[in-house]
């Protein structure tokens, strides 16, 4: 937490200092106001944003800075940091509301609905495959949820801005291609 | 591919390898059994992502492992990779960093960003280094050449540019990344 007896300019700086958010975001981030994966991690454990599911794995940390690491850094600053936190309190919504019996796992078609509710129209095909990686005996735990999310959300951003006609098909050059398809 | 195929000093390597990397005897090597026989150079676990991507390459039946004869492609396949990873390594530090990397993927024949190789380092980088471990250049290198199989396989005029649909997209790249 933030020492008290420092002095605040008036608006922006103050009304930031007020956010229980940047309570668990400045608890972990340096000087630079940057958070890497690691502290991302930390600090959403801490959080207890997770409530009774597991808290999330490394990767999935990593997914989520590299989703919104808009200029390239591999960390994360506070804005994009309360931009995280709504996007998983929706996704903790829809899961939730998918996990009746609370045992932490959804089922894969269960999944498929989520996703659609979430906007994404993905084929049983495209469903098949994102369950091979992501779920274990038919059934996907919540870090799993948020890292496909994650991806999802990150793939169909990258898809988007070469699809700017929004045909439905985009092109990708090699380089490119390779380029961002890796940044995930 | 039997045994006898192998040229003479590889044969040899094999057959006192194999029985002390099959631990429990069952003439099938397990990812467990892989990993345990191999060093990334630090005294961490050698990355499992890397061990099981490796096995599936050269288990033909899907069992999970590699058997004697397919364990003779692995081997030869990590062998080549410690070479070029040396190779690279050009500090002898044991790690390869951006720089060693980036020398290393334009030798590939890869043309990247200098950005571009700070997200890889941030990827694939487990030791939390800001450099790659023997075992995690390997899984950067492999999840490279699979991105360039998935995006061959779709360039059918070989002219590298791609036009795929939204859901093209998803399956190629989705277990991959």
């Amino acid at each position: 937490m933030a020492f008290p007896g420092y002095g605040a300019a008036p608006g922006g700086v103050a009304a930031m200092q007020q956010d229980p958010l940047y309570g668990y975001f400045s608890a972990v981030a340096g000087q630079d106001g940057q958070i890497s994966a690691e502290e991302l991690q930390s600090c959403l454990t801490h959080s207890g944003i997770s409530g009774t599911y597991k808290p999330f794995s490394m990767e999935t940390c990593r997914l989520m800075v590299s989703m919104l690491d808009r200029d390239h850094s591999n960390s994360m600053g506070f804005p994009e940091f309360k931009e995280l936190w709504q996007v998983l309190s929706g996704w903790k919504t829809t899961f939730m509301s998918y996990d009746g019996d609370r045992s932490g796992t959804v089922e894969g078609h269960e999944l498929q609905h989520a996703f659609n509710a979430m906007g994404f129209n993905l084929s049983p095909q495209a469903m098949n495959i994102i369950m091979k990686r992501h779920s274990f005996g038919g059934r996907v735990g919540f870090d799993d949820f948020v890292g496909c999310c994650t991806k999802l959300r990150a793939l169909t951003d990258q898809f988007r801005r070469r699809d700017q006609q929004q045909t439905g098909t985009a092109l990708f050059q090699y380089d490119d291609f390779i380029q961002v398809t890796m940044s995930i | 591919m039997s045994p006898a195929a192998f040229p003479m000093s590889l044969g040899g390597l094999i057959c006192v390898l194999v029985p002390r990397v099959d631990k429990d005897r069952s003439g099938v090597i397990s990812d467990t059994e892989l990993q345990q026989a191999l060093s990334n150079g630090t005294w961490t676990p050698f990355n499992p992502v890397t061990v099981r991507s490796v096995i599936s390459m050269f288990d033909r039946e899907n069992k999970g492992g590699v058997n004697f004869s397919e364990f003779g492609g692995v081997w030869k396949y990590v062998t080549d990779w410690q070479n070029i990873f040396r190779n690279y390594d050009r500090d002898n530090s044991g790690f390869i960093d951006k720089n060693e990397l980036k020398q290393a993927l334009t030798g590939f024949g890869y043309r990247l960003s200098d950005q571009f190789y700070n997200t890889l380092i941030e990827k694939f980088d487990r030791q939390r280094k800001g450099q790659v471990a023997f075992d995690d250049f390997v899984q950067c290198c492999i999840v490279l050449q699979r991105l360039t199989d998935v995006f061959r396989r779709y360039d059918t005029d070989q002219d590298g540019w791609i036009q795929v649909s939204y859901e093209q997209y998803l399956s190629m790249v989705f277990n991959i990344v």
